[in-house]
């Protein structure tokens, strides 16, 4: 994978996820990429790695809303387990976001490379 | 993905805390009870914990354990036997059998359960800061 395809399928897939099904990301012809192709086809490798973490950050999420709701409504659930989940759901989306800093971070380093 | 060490572990020792925090709550209340569906004053009640295997975190290393409620069985000692003819659940000879709760000891195992609560929630606490804090490597 070329370094500036391997930045843009990542945001590719974050832009299919804001855009919602059905809307493709703008995808660039073959012409604009730098580098040779290489064996990883586009929407895997570290794509499908991030897709997967917001997957995973959204259900710790639902799921400690679920929970909060459950003890809140007098259900089974129990105040320490609702606050753990938020707590766990908390960590998982700064990680998310850490994630995303050095994404956009190692895009804009490129950015800046003379050319 | 266990993004805070061991928080399922301690999740299951608040659990087994907080239900020893409600049997003691329940042997408090029924101090004075002296009559129950199963005849008889309330007996007091404890509880016991056991391991639980929560996780086995991989091939050669430790399994993480967690603990849980093993059974909550009845003191079988017997209660104060005081006169009080009056009472309605006195009998013939006008003795009242009041539950075995002694309030000294129940206050006593009051003041341990919090304090192991208070000691899993520090537990809790510190493994969130740990995640956070390995997350500003970064920065």
């Amino acid at each position: 994978m070329s370094p500036v395809s391997s930045i843009s399928s990542p945001l590719a897939s974050l832009y299919a996820r804001v855009a919602g099904p059905g809307n493709t990301p703008p995808i660039l012809p073959d012409s604009h990429k730098i580098g040779a192709p290489t064996a990883t086809p586009a929407g895997e490798g570290f794509a499908k790695v991030f897709d997967q973490l917001v997957g995973t950050v959204d259900s710790k999420q639902a799921e400690a809303n679920a929970v909060t709701r459950n003890v809140l409504v007098g259900g089974q659930g129990q105040l320490h387990q609702s606050v753990i989940a938020m707590q766990e759901a908390s960590v998982a989306f700064s990680l998310m976001v850490q994630v995303r800093n050095k994404l956009v971070d190692s895009y804009q380093e490129l950015m800046r490379m003379p050319v | 993905m266990n993004l805070i060490s061991g928080i399922d572990i301690t999740s299951s020792a608040l659990n087994a805390q907080k239900t020893r925090l409600d049997i003691i709550a329940q042997n408090i209340a029924n101090a004075q009870t002296t009559r129950t569906p199963a005849g008889g004053p309330y007996k007091r009640q404890l509880v016991s914990f056991e391991t639980a295997l929560l996780q086995q975190t991989g091939e050669g290393q430790p399994a993480l354990r967690g603990v849980q409620i093993s059974n909550v069985t009845t003191d079988p000692s017997t209660g104060e036997r005081i006169y009080d003819p009056q009472h309605p659940d006195a009998d013939s000879q006008g003795i009242v059998t009041m539950p075995n709760v002694n309030l000294a000891y129940e206050m006593v195992d009051l003041i341990t359960a919090t304090r192991a609560y208070e000691a899993n929630l520090s537990v809790a606490k510190n493994g969130r800061e740990m995640a956070e804090r390995t997350l500003k490597i970064g920065q």
